[in-house]
């Protein structure tokens, strides 16, 4: 069936080939092509083609309305506690709260017996996630979101190394501050 | 409706955009994940070029510099497909 279609659409462009050989005509000969990927589609749109897909795979990957009464170990996705993670360059702070936000656990990369430079490396940042999720077991938390906040060498190692100390992870969350009418910031560093 | 009601309790209510929920314990994906949106949407380089003031001599030059980029990458890719175009009806015969 689909190669029926195939070779109807070749026809037409076989014929123009041979009379003009333009390089319009290689250009359509190339896109009705079967072997062309969806990639080359494009820079522009392949973006959105690309989210679209994850879209279409896996449905729910993204928070709908309903998904805060989603149950996730016997618990409301709404009642899940949550690890607010501050990443800095310099350093990484990880807070565990309750679902309203009351503060359970605190860890930072400092208390963790890093300092100075050293804070703000990934493997102390996945140090500190490992020691707070023991704490965390220890309290009773097993099951938490993640909300990530600012961009720094920890970012990637946090999540990982809550992970890797035992808990679950239901979704991750990224909530930098950005604006697009901020306030004057800071001069810039001379280098 | 329900989307308006809580967006009138709050502006930006957490746990809705810039969410994505881990499948199979994949950590490591679903990280990729939200910074492939971050980045197409254009936040993280929103959030480095506000990081620091920019002054405005700086910002011309770096449009200026962006203009030209795109005008070079355009021509470049167009001489490319140039290069690479095929005239024939199967361009990569026997790969199929």
């Amino acid at each position: 069936m689909l190669s029926a279609i195939r070779n109807t659409l070749r026809v037409p462009v076989t014929t123009a080939t041979r009379l003009f050989q333009t390089s319009v005509v290689q250009a359509s000969d190339k896109f009705d092509h079967k072997r062309i990927p969806l990639e080359d589609e494009g820079v522009q749109g392949e973006k959105i083609v690309d989210l679209d897909s994850a879209l279409k795979v896996k449905q729910n990957l993204f928070p709908t309305l309903d998904s805060d009464n989603l149950l996730f170990n016997g618990m409301l996705y709404k009642d899940l506690p949550i690890c607010n993670i501050r990443v800095s360059h310099n350093n990484t702070i990880f807070t565990l709260t309750d679902a309203a936000g009351t503060v359970k656990v605190i860890r930072s990369c400092g208390m963790e017996g890093f300092k100075n430079t050293k804070k703000g490396t990934n493997i102390a940042a996945q140090t500190t996630a490992i020691s707070i999720a023991t704490r965390a077991i220890d309290r009773g938390f097993k099951t938490i979101r993640v909300r990530v906040q600012g961009l720094g060498p920890g970012r990637l190692a946090a999540v990982k190394g809550l992970q890797m100390g035992g808990l679950e992870i239901i979704s991750i969350t990224d909530n930098t501050h950005v604006s697009w009418n901020p306030p004057r910031a800071r001069k810039a560093r001379r280098l | 409706m329900f989307l308006t009601l809580r967006l009138l309790s709050n502006r930006h209510p957490s746990f809705i955009a810039r969410t994505v929920f881990v499948k199979n314990n994949n950590v490591d994906d679903a990280c990729r994940l939200v910074n492939r949106i971050l980045g197409k949407e254009g936040i993280l380089e929103q959030f480095r070029l506000t990081r620091y003031y920019e002054k405005p001599f700086q910002t011309r030059r770096r449009v200026n510099h962006e203009k030209c980029k795109a005008i070079y990458n355009e021509d470049m890719e167009r001489k490319i497909q140039f290069v690479l175009r095929k005239n024939r009806h199967d361009p990569f015969p026997g790969c199929s």
